[in-house]
């Protein structure tokens, strides 16, 4: 088994539902054996998109490309493209093996070939002395196992996930991403992940796609999207970041100065921001706290702040703090700052809070 | 200490909530009771007695007695005259059961997947029937289905082809089938109907994915998928169609003559209680096997699809 690799391309793609825009103008190149997951928010058109990839919804305007050649309006059952579903999809009524034959049987595949496949295919994904039971006898792991057999025996040039581990639970999601990555990697098979758990997308994907609204928010490797957002709402989308409120009061090739709404200033090491309202977006894990001497007036890259509250997470000791604007500071502290500082941040305490210049960020407000 | 007391006290629950719920199942026993009674006195009895009726001899005085015999099951099932009737009986469901399959599944679909107002209309359309008396309905087919010019499919077959020739379907088998469709179609659609809107739609989708054409889509995944509903409902049919009287008899005059009208002459014209027993034990059996039947073909026909490429 080993498909043809081809690469994806979405140009222009527009979905309207009578007034409501549910995709809109969605531009994509994905490489051929590239991993790329539509990471959003439940309504953010990821579906849909996915959904006009597999032809299962037609496109308002815009094409589909697989390997160059147009397939926008191409019949679902003539594109080749296998799918995972988030209820698996399993057809109840047939074995295990019948369920994996089913699309080679469409394709009119000998006998002996056919059996053959359908082995190979459940020896893939361990599966091999089930073949002959009904879906309902198997748990929701194994029944995803199928399904995966099942979209990949056909030599796709595609695969497609539609959330295909929201139904399992924690564990056995961790470990089906991993095995439905290992076997598309193996497969060298072009691969389109929707989901909403961005845990998930930075997990298994090459590339990560934030959409909102029906458009594309941002495209990167899942350390581009988290290290430099470029949005509050993909700052705060994928992982958890402070925000502080300022403007950009200087740019040039060494970086970007920012005057904060709390009297202080940031020197970041950002280049190419333009002047205007901005937040200065920070990982909680970035931000280095220590107890504040009295009347000490905070410096560069520096806020001055109040202990909240202190939350023991085991690993990690988090600070919620709250700056004199009112916005609220989080900080993540490791066990040994933390064992080290800890004593001294009692809620009510008056701490410096910190951050180098190369991890802060500045962001659009939206 | 605390153990030993929460352990007596989760006992000492336990026995009255056990004792209610006995108490619970006897109340359902005794309110069970008038419905049994009523079937028991209405239903079974009679059954009971028309069945044994069936295998004694009617003497000349009219009294019922031994020797026990079948010779009223044999008359019925092997003289000619009897068996021409059995059997049409029997061809007339089953093409009322199979045409009203294929008319099922297209009206079956618009009700279950079509936009809400498309669905409660059709749904309207197909019970329609229902509600018309079958006195009123059978009128109205013999005024369609009128052998001359007078009937309105021959006058409008008349003005379209403008030809002499007219259709006769007033007085034959396919007055009856007509008739017998029209009414107990929503009887199998809204049993079908009910089935498809239970298949998870993905299926559908997962189908097309792996490269079914709709139509394969459909008969792989869809039907086998619908097939409680359809075996519920070809079972409706076959057996209110085996068991109609009025529509036979206003439709389908002498040459169509069914079980049911044979019944009704054995019983209030001939007074032969026993060939009415036969009668009617022959027309319960045919229901039960239909059901039977049905079920058995049905689940061939699918398991075969199933099975087509693996053999």
């Amino acid at each position: 088994m080993r498909p043809p690799t081809m690469d994806l391309a979405l140009s222009g793609l527009v979905k309207s539902f009578g007034e409501s825009t549910a995709v809109d103008n969605v531009t994509l190149r994905i490489a051929a054996g590239e991993l790329v997951a539509l990471l959003g928010p439940s309504g953010c058109g990821k579906t849909t998109t996915l959904r006009m990839i597999a032809g299962l919804v037609q496109p308002t305007s815009g094409e589909v490309l697989i390997g160059g050649s147009r397939i926008t309006h191409v019949p679902v059952h003539k594109r080749n493209i296998g799918m995972l579903f988030q209820n698996y999809a399993l057809f109840p009524h047939m074995t295990v093996a019948q369920n994996v034959a089913f699309g080679l049987q469409m394709r009119r595949l000998r006998q002996s070939e056919l059996r053959e496949k359908v082995e190979t295919a459940l020896a893939m994904v361990q599966l091999k002395e089930y073949a002959d039971r009904l879906p309902a006898a198997l748990s929701g792991g194994q029944q995803q196992r199928v399904a995966l057999a099942r979209a990949v025996v056909i030599e796709p040039a595609l695969l497609l996930l539609d959330e295909p581990m929201g139904a399992l639970d924690k564990n056995l999601r961790e470990n089906m991403q991993f095995e439905v990555r290992q076997i598309q990697k193996r497969l060298g098979i072009t691969a389109v992940l929707v989901t909403h758990d961005q845990e998930e997308a930075m997990t298994m994907a090459d590339r990560v796609v934030v959409m909102r609204d029906g458009r594309l928010e941002q495209v990167g490797t899942p350390k581009e999207v988290y290290e430099s957002p470029v949005s509050r709402f993909v700052a705060s989308f994928i992982g958890v970041s402070n925000f502080i409120q300022g403007s950009v009061v200087a740019a040039d090739t060494t970086g970007t100065k920012m005057r904060l709404v709390c009297g202080t200033e940031a020197l970041v090491s950002e280049t190419g921001v333009t002047d205007g309202e901005r937040l200065l977006s920070i990982r909680p894990e970035s931000v280095m706290l220590r107890v504040a001497t009295p009347g000490e007036t905070p410096g560069l890259n520096e806020v001055i702040a109040t202990v909240e509250h202190v939350v023991f997470k085991g690993q990690t000791t988090h600070v919620h703090m709250r700056m004199r604007d009112g916005a609220t500071l989080l900080s993540n502290l490791s066990g040994t700052v933390a064992s080290r500082l800890l004593p001294s941040l009692g809620a009510g305490t008056d701490v410096i809070a910190s951050w180098s210049a190369d991890r802060a960020r500045v962001v659009l407000d939206s | 200490m605390t153990l030993a007391s929460t352990a007596d006290q989760s006992m000492a629950n336990a026995k009255p909530r056990r004792g209610r719920q006995a108490l619970r199942v006897s109340i359902g026993m005794i309110l069970l009771l008038p419905a049994l009674g009523f079937l028991l006195v209405f239903l079974v009895i009679p059954s009971l007695s028309l069945l044994s009726a069936s295998v004694l001899t009617q003497s000349g005085s009219g009294d019922i007695g031994l020797p026990v015999t079948f010779a009223n099951y044999d008359r019925l099932l092997f003289s000619s005259a009897y068996q021409k009737v059995v059997l049409r009986t029997m061809s007339i469901s089953v093409w009322t059961s199979l045409i009203s399959i294929v008319l099922a599944y297209p009206l079956a679909m618009v009700i279950a997947y079509g936009r809400p107002s498309l669905s409660r209309l059709t749904m309207v359309l197909v019970v329609a029937p229902l509600v018309v008396s079958v006195i009123v309905r059978c009128y109205g087919w013999q005024l369609l289905l009128g052998n001359n010019r007078a009937g309105v499919l021959n006058w409008l077959i008349a003005l379209v082809f403008r030809n002499r020739a007219t259709i006769k379907l007033m007085y034959t088998e396919w007055a009856v089938i007509i008739a017998s469709v029209h009414v107990f179609l929503p009887l199998i659609v809204l049993p079908i109907a009910t089935s498809l809107a239970r298949i998870n739609p993905s299926l559908v989708e997962a189908a097309r994915m792996l490269g079914a054409p709709p139509w394969r889509a459909f008969l792989r995944v869809t039907l086998p998928l619908s097939v409680p509903g359809l075996t519920a409902g070809v079972t409706i049919v076959f057996a209110l169609t085996a068991s109609s009287f009025v529509t036979p008899q206003m439709l389908g005059g002498t040459n169509a003559s069914m079980l049911g009208i044979l019944l009704e002459q054995q019983a209030m014209t001939v007074f032969d209680w026993p060939m009415t027993g036969a009668i009617a034990s022959v027309m319960v059996a045919i229901a039960l096997c239909s059901n039977a039947a049905s079920t058995w073909i049905i689940g061939l026909l699918t398991r075969r699809g199933q099975l087509g490429g693996r053999k």
